[in-house]
């Protein structure tokens, strides 16, 4: 990582940013959404290693600010989320795309599926994804 | 299977809050499906995506809209060893890849 940050740091021009937008493992929330309201669902659970990566790239941002390579200009955490007509469609995404940093447990699945059930007709699942944005200079 | 990423458009607004993409020359790492790119490219001078997943730079490819053709172009090379210049850049974004 340190190496790839010393990278783009050399294809910047002097007084060029870096803008470093990335999810942060945070045992996202769950949740039922329709014009009635959100409701929540429950949490999903962090999968140890992406932590880990987490943590990784936290130490090399940390690294390459000591080796004075880049200066903190700003940084704020933010939340957006992602939708599914339904739970089953959420669960199949999660087991295909996010096996690697984020685990579905049965319960919050199941929970999910009997709130959306007897939710109003136009309620969707969806995930809130926490979000942390840097621009560094 | 319809997944859908951020209708309310939270990512887009931010990133914009927190760059001037206006006519700048941008870098970006790990762009995969170019997801993130077309959010700021159609106020940036000139886009050099890439990422060394060969087939997320395809559907990059197949679906960089016609406004953006000659200002956006995807590579497929590794943050280990970029391939440009020194002090090519206004700006780089580090895509969900750090």
């Amino acid at each position: 990582m340190v190496h790839a940050l010393s990278e783009i740091r050399r294809t910047l021009k002097p007084g060029g940013r870096l803008i470093d937008l990335r999810p942060v493992e945070s045992n996202w929330q769950v949740e039922v959404s329709s014009s009635a309201g959100v409701q929540a669902a429950g949490w999903l659970t962090d999968v140890p290693a992406a932590v880990e990566d987490d943590e990784a790239a936290f130490r090399a941002m940390r690294e390459v600010e000591s080796r004075g390579w880049f200066s903190k200009k700003e940084e704020r955490e933010f939340s957006f989320f992602y939708y599914w007509d339904t739970p089953s469609e959420m669960k199949q995404f999660m087991d295909e795309e996010w096996e690697d940093f984020e685990k579905l447990e049965e319960d919050v699945f199941e929970n999910a599926r009997s709130l959306w059930a007897v939710a109003n007709a136009d309620a969707r699942v969806r995930v809130r994804v926490k979000m942390l944005i840097t621009r560094w200079e | 299977m319809t997944v859908v990423k951020d209708p309310e458009g939270f990512e887009k607004k931010i990133l914009h809050q927190f760059a001037n993409f206006s006519g700048a020359k941008v870098l970006e790492v790990g762009c995969g499906e170019g997801r993130l790119t077309f959010k700021y490219a159609a106020s940036a001078g000139q886009v050099i995506a890439f990422d060394t997943d060969h087939d997320a730079l395809r559907i990059a490819r197949a679906d960089l809209p016609h406004a953006l053709q000659g200002r956006v172009h995807f590579a497929e090379a590794s943050a280990r060893h970029i391939p440009f210049p020194a002090e090519s850049f206004d700006v780089a974004v580090l895509a969900w890849s750090l």
